[in-house]
């Protein structure tokens, strides 16, 4: 996927130790493998399979998807906010494919 | 494509159509006893598919606040939405949250894995479901032990289960 459309739904600042909701919708068809496209051929499996999200030096979530995920994948969960800095969302696609995103959160 | 209506689904001489299908079911039939083939021959009961992801411990009933539509009129998206009453202290809260649809063709919907960071134990995403079944969340403590919730899930229009 060359371009890959994430997009992260968060407060941009909190108070040291809210908790913080954060919402991410993806773009990603989650081809679940094995269905037949309009020209014939077999479709291979091809889905976002991990985000992990990592926060302040630690991974603070991390969601494990398999075929039962669906197209445009949405996700939400929540962090405590410990201090002004990066969240760093990283996906996995089957084939190896790694993509990134971060998210500033300001801590007050 | 994965889209319900596209050509990827119609895969005429495989097994009934989908309008077969529809005619079957008004006319009284049970839908799960027609030849589908895209259901694996064995389906792995439900009890099974629980044991597997809680190295075989029973899990406890309750405890979990698990909100998705009884009634699915699309099959290719549904929200789910799971929220357990939690401290979420290092010493107690919730390590991670397992969903099961029993007749999916990977029953195995999805995992979150959480962390005293998070907070609060609560997540929700947006899942497909096959065709009407039982949908289980089992949450893992991390003092031991698991919670499990489940719902009676009525799907009318299913996503495509060919192929899974």
């Amino acid at each position: 996927m060359a371009n890959f459309n994430a997009r992260i739904t968060m407060p941009a600042e909190a108070k040291a130790g809210d908790i913080v909701e954060i919402r991410v919708l993806v773009r990603h068809p989650m081809d679940r493998g094995g269905q037949v496209d309009a020209e014939g051929r077999i479709v291979p499996r091809k889905i976002l399979n991990r985000l992990t999200v990592a926060y302040a030096g630690d991974q603070v979530f991390r969601f494990d998807m398999h075929t039962g995920v669906a197209a445009n994948p949405f996700v939400s969960f929540t962090t405590r906010a410990v201090a002004t800095g990066d969240l760093v969302f990283e996906w996995r696609e089957d084939g190896g494919a790694v993509f990134t995103r971060t998210a500033r959160l300001v801590v007050t | 494509m994965s889209s319900p209506i596209s050509p990827a689904c119609a895969h005429r001489d495989a097994g009934p159509s989908r309008r077969d299908l529809l005619a079957a079911g008004s006319a009284g039939l049970a839908l799960a006893a027609l030849p589908y083939p895209a259901f694996p021959a064995t389906q792995t009961p439900l009890a099974e598919l629980i044991a597997r992801v809680t190295d075989g411990a029973v899990p406890t009933r309750g405890g979990i606040e698990f909100e998705i539509p009884r009634l699915v009129e699309n099959g290719n998206s549904v929200d789910v939405a799971i929220r357990i009453e939690s401290p979420m202290t290092a010493q107690d809260h919730v390590r991670w949250i397992h969903l099961i649809a029993e007749k999916n063709p990977f029953p195995d919907m999805a995992r979150f894995q959480l962390s005293p960071h998070s907070g609060r134990a609560q997540v929700s995403a947006t899942f497909r479901l096959a065709t009407s079944q039982k949908v289980v969340v089992i949450a893992a403590l991390s003092r031991g032990g698991y919670l499990m919730s489940d719902a009676d899930i009525v799907v009318t229009l299913s996503a495509c289960i060919e192929g899974g």
